[in-house]
């Protein structure tokens, strides 16, 4: 027997694959962005390792908002959003599972691309493997802070969103362009526990307060 | 105490005080910070070693601290919000967060000015500055947040919701900002090493003093402008308008 929480899970996959532009739609994002880099700033080898990890980090933080109105806002406009709050199941895990199948179809994506075109870069293996690392880590984060953003503005576009999603992730980019950086000294751990911690740290408040914000729709 | 509370929570009670205080605070508040700024300006001693130019101090650091106050309070005031529902703590975080945008906006704008001749650049993406171009940043968001929504009882929630997250974030982000400066360059750029002198430190505090008198007294009047907006319809507002003619 299939739980609520599983047919939720199979029917928003189902929706992200039958809809191209949903998940095809960061990953164009993200190669037109990384393309541009070295058109604007010449194709020199040294100066594009250097750049290559703040780079990828930018174009991933950029193409993630454009996926994070599919979260809850399709639910809302066809009114299912009603009937799940009134079903009386646990709203935490429905949100939850709903975030990880955006980030599932939105970044794990990017986060294969980013090894692929940080060869690019001349990005060296360890460094690549570390950015991968930071990104496994942070985009969970970004799809949180996104959700959030697209539950607060769930009638109206994602304008209002995106100004508040970037400053917030700041300290996930930081912390990831720091480890990387240092992917050849012992302080790489430091930054990468960090980086886990703000991830686990922002799970229960951003989720709590995606159905806040869900909330708010529905008073 | 507790009916103190009570009674500046509630709208007209709070309208009628703020109404009768203004002119007093604002007045006040003036004489306070042109009392400070020049006694600053024309009557403290020169600095050593930046000369003339630091006397931009007694604009800078009471435009930088209040700028801060003003988002720890709206930070208070959404807690209040979210678990109480005191619409006294909305009305208080809607009216400052343009006053904590311009206050910011003023930080750094001084502190280019004072960069200039000092550091040799307009800007330098110190830890402190970099943080409180956010600081700018996230103001400006919360106030286009303003206008997203059609029912005022979801402005005020989305506010504080946003207010509270970024409240929880923001140490998380200075400290950030923080590790990144530290790598990148030294901290050379902290303001002068030795402490300051009574002389100058005296006029600052009073021009601080002046700045925090200002922000209370303009943010009770934005208040006021915030709660007529809500309850223009209610008898107590046709009430003291009528009385005053």
């Amino acid at each position: 027997m299939k739980s609520f929480y599983f047919k939720t899970f199979q029917r928003d996959s189902k929706v992200y694959l039958s809809r191209s532009s949903s998940f095809l739609g960061p990953i164009v994002f993200f190669l037109i962005t990384i393309t541009l880099y070295p058109l604007a700033f010449g194709s020199d080898e040294e100066k594009l390792a250097e750049l290559s990890a703040g780079i990828i980090w930018i174009s991933i933080l950029l193409a993630n908002l454009l996926s994070h109105q599919f979260i809850f806002n399709e639910d809302y406009k066809d009114g299912s959003l009603d009937l799940v709050l009134a079903s009386g199941k646990s709203l935490f895990l429905w949100a939850s599972i709903k975030i990880f199948v955006n980030w599932y179809f939105s970044s794990l994506p990017l986060i294969f691309l980013s090894l692929l075109t940080s060869f690019m870069f001349y990005l060296p293996y360890d460094a690549a493997l570390i950015l991968a690392l930071t990104l496994f880590l942070g985009t969970p984060i970004l799809s949180m802070f996104g959700a959030l953003a697209g539950a607060l503005t769930l009638e109206r576009g994602n304008i209002v969103g995106s100004s508040i999603v970037i400053p917030m992730c700041l300290p996930a980019l930081i912390l990831g362009i720091l480890a990387i950086q240092s992917y050849k000294n012992e302080e790489l751990f430091f930054y990468i526990f960090l980086l886990a911690a703000f991830l686990f740290f922002s799970i229960p408040i951003l989720i709590a307060s995606c159905l806040g914000a869900i909330r708010l729709h529905f008073e | 105490m507790k009916q103190l509370f009570n009674q500046l929570i509630s709208f007209p009670y709070f309208f009628k005080i703020a109404q009768k205080s203004f002119p007093y605070l604002f007045l006040l508040s003036i004489l306070v910070i042109l009392l400070g700024v020049l006694w600053g300006v024309f009557f403290s001693p020169v600095d050593v070693t930046q000369g003339e130019v630091y006397r931009i101090i007694y604009l800078h650091v009471p435009a930088a601290s209040v700028a801060q106050s003003i988002y720890y309070t709206m930070v208070i005031a959404s807690i209040t919000y979210l678990i109480w529902r005191i619409k006294m703590a909305s009305v208080f975080m809607i009216s400052m967060a343009p006053l904590g945008a311009i206050f910011t906006f003023l930080a750094l704008f001084t502190g280019a000015v004072w960069g200039q001749p000092t550091w040799g650049t307009w800007w330098v993406w110190d830890a402190r500055l970099t943080s409180t171009l956010i600081l700018l940043i996230l103001y400006l968001a919360i106030i286009s947040l303003f206008s997203s929504f059609d029912r005022r009882a979801s402005t005020d929630q989305a506010v504080s919701i946003v207010v509270l997250i970024g409240g929880i974030n923001l140490p998380i982000i200075k400290l950030s900002v923080e590790w990144w400066n530290t790598l990148h360059q030294s901290a050379s750029m902290t303001l002068s090493g030795s402490s300051i002198d009574n002389e100058m430190l005296i006029p600052l505090l009073i021009s601080i003093f002046g700045f925090y008198l200002y922000v209370t007294a303009i943010g009770m009047r934005k208040m006021q402008v915030e709660i007529l907006k809500r309850e223009i319809s209610h008898n107590w507002v046709k009430e003291i308008f009528i009385e005053k003619r």
